[in-house]
């Protein structure tokens, strides 16, 4: 970047002093599992909203999606649509206050171990903790090098040590100070991505000569569409392209409806229902989750579509071409060349908060399902720090090897795969378990098993951006995937959800009869029934 | 709308712009309702 890096290290070492001052009030507040695991259950509304948003948005849904606004155009606002209206008014009021409620009745303390309970199923507690285990790593690998890269290019700091000093100050203070640091430092790293993109937003406008001259001029540059492009069926920046063309399939299917929907059952997401103490806290985080988010998503595809206005009226490219074709590369390429030096700092910060918030609410995530969820629970053990901070330090260091060894391609599709994988497995066991009045049981492992395995078989051998990546459909059946062109676009979410779905509910109309459900599991604080 | 022609475009800016009042407006209007609900603890 164009910045004086020593001022530049001077702001982020006063960053770091910050969070590991928050992560050492998280530290002193935490004494037992309930602290470690939800924060006490007594974290402040604000604190709750700024996390949720902070850990909800990581780098790559401001960098990499607002490079894929650029690429696609506005139509990527109905993916903020689905954040605020799904993401937060939803999560919030349909599921946050219930699983607040239940979480509490129940003592649960982690995702799984809310629908253990409410199941009465170690299976489900096993299964939703290991499918966290399993599948969290990639995605926290993604989050590890796209922060590490980051820091590589703006502090110039070989990108070895910048992986392993990111992971390692964020491990520090998510092991020692649990979720109380986590959500914390969260809320001070959602208030700077707020300040940031509050200036990226006014200063592009100010750029572009007001809101309406902006629209009006990304909207005549419809011609400078690039015929590949206009051949999937791009339309133009400032409308959506055409129904049920491969761009219209990858923006609705994978982009506006995976991302959007899988936010509903992202675990790490969940837990934070449970870290107040009444539903007066929630309705007032809805208030403030709303905006916080239409200001992170919603400002990140406005900007990045319009910085092909930006770049073509000072170099004569679009956005695309001028980041050498490398759609995360847009969204910095614009910030250093349009933006005051002391803005890219802001910015810079901003993003390594973005980083920051989501790396640490996985590493929590993970460490708690294997230590909590998994590890103490097959020993019949009491909860303890101890198993948890433990299970938080083999996660790291399993997601930092991660990180060096899988392909980076793969990395790259981990946060859409990730998200689309939670909702197939666990959202509908996870609304019945809210909402039921006879959860059956038996239907929530199927609809688990259900939904994860068509989610994989989808992934692995329809769905060619990932399938191809993977190589199981080439090394299997000589082809990098499987059925019409048509069906290796549409993301597995919309098969493997729907599927799970329906496989809950037709388990529960069969298992009313013979139903056992809300059984007593009889272990620990878990032997109580929800119902 | 806002410049911009697509009605399938600004109707998810008016949509988005939308929720994020409902949500503000929900907070408001139960700030207080739903407190000291403390169970089993």
């Amino acid at each position: 970047m164009a910045v004086n890096t020593i001022t530049l290290a001077a702001v982020t070492l006063l960053y770091l002093a910050a969070i590991i001052t928050l992560g050492w009030l998280g530290y002193r507040h935490t004494k037992e599992h309930e602290d470690y695991l939800v924060a006490g259950r007594r974290i402040h509304p604000a604190i709750l909203a700024l996390s949720y948003g902070a850990t909800f948005i990581s780098t790559s849904a401001i960098v990499g999606f607002g490079g894929v606004a650029a690429q696609l155009g506005m139509g990527l606002i109905w993916l903020t649509v689905l954040n605020i209206g799904v993401g937060i008014f939803l999560a919030f009021i349909i599921f946050g206050k219930k699983t607040r409620e239940i979480g509490q009745r129940l003592h649960a303390v982690t995702f799984p171990d809310l629908l253990g309970k409410c199941y009465a199923s170690k299976f489900m507690r096993y299964a939703a903790g290991l499918v966290i285990v399993v599948a969290m790593p990639l995605y926290t690998a993604a989050i590890l090098i796209g922060g590490a890269r980051f820091i590589e290019t703006t502090l110039a700091i070989p990108y070895d040590s910048a992986l392993l000093g990111f992971a390692a100050i964020v491990a520090l203070y998510v092991v020692l100070g649990g979720l109380i640091a986590v959500m914390y430092t969260d809320a001070m790293q959602g208030a700077i991505m707020l300040v940031g993109m509050t200036i990226l937003l006014v200063l592009t406008y100010v750029h572009l000569g007001g809101v309406m001259e902006a629209h009006a001029a990304l909207d005549s540059l419809t011609s400078m569409v690039p015929e590949a492009m206009v051949a999937a069926g791009h339309t133009g920046w400032t409308s959506m392209p055409v129904l049920g063309s491969p761009l219209w399939l990858t923006l609705v299917t994978t982009i506006v409806l995976g991302v959007g929907i899988g936010v509903l059952a992202q675990p790490q997401l969940v837990v934070r229902f449970m870290t107040v103490k009444d539903s007066r806290a929630i309705h007032r985080a809805v208030f403030i989750g709303g905006p916080f988010i239409l200001m992170m998503t919603g400002v990140a595809f406005t900007v990045g579509a319009l910085t092909n206005v930006y770049f073509v009226q000072n170099t004569g490219s679009i956005a695309l071409e001028v980041a050498g074709g490398n759609v995360d590369a847009i969204i910095p390429a614009y910030i250093n060349a349009s933006m005051p030096d002391i803005f890219i700092i802001v910015f810079m910060l901003a993003l390594l908060a973005a980083a920051m918030s989501t790396l640490s609410s996985l590493i929590h995530t993970m460490g708690t399902a294997l230590g909590h969820d998994i590890w103490r629970s097959i020993r019949g053990n009491v909860p303890s720090l101890r198993a948890s901070q433990t299970g938080c330090v083999l996660m790291i260091v399993v997601s930092v090897g991660l990180a060096y060894l899988m392909p980076v391609s793969i990395i790259a599709r981990a946060t859409a795969m990730f998200m689309g994988l939670c909702a197939a497995a666990f959202l509908p066991a996870y609304a019945a378990a809210l909402y039921a009045r006879t959860p059956s049981r038996n239907a929530a492992i199927a609809s688990l098993v259900a939904g994860t395995t068509a989610w994989f078989l989808w992934t692995a051998f329809v769905h060619k951006a990932e399938s191809s990546v993977l190589g199981v459909s080439q090394a299997i059946f000589g082809v990098p995937a499987l059925l019409s062109n048509f069906w290796q676009v549409v993301d597995p979410l919309i098969i493997a959800l729907p599927l799970s779905t329906v496989v809950l509910l037709v388990g529960m109309a069969l298992d009313r009869t013979g139903a056992d459900t809300g059984e007593i599991i009889g272990e620990g604080d878990a032997g109580e029934a929800l119902r | 709308m806002f410049g911009i022609n697509d009605p399938q475009i600004w109707s998810a800016y008016l949509l988005a712009l939308g929720f994020t009042l409902a949500c503000m407006v929900y907070g408001l209007l139960n700030w207080n309702n739903g407190g000291d609900e403390m169970h089993g603890s």
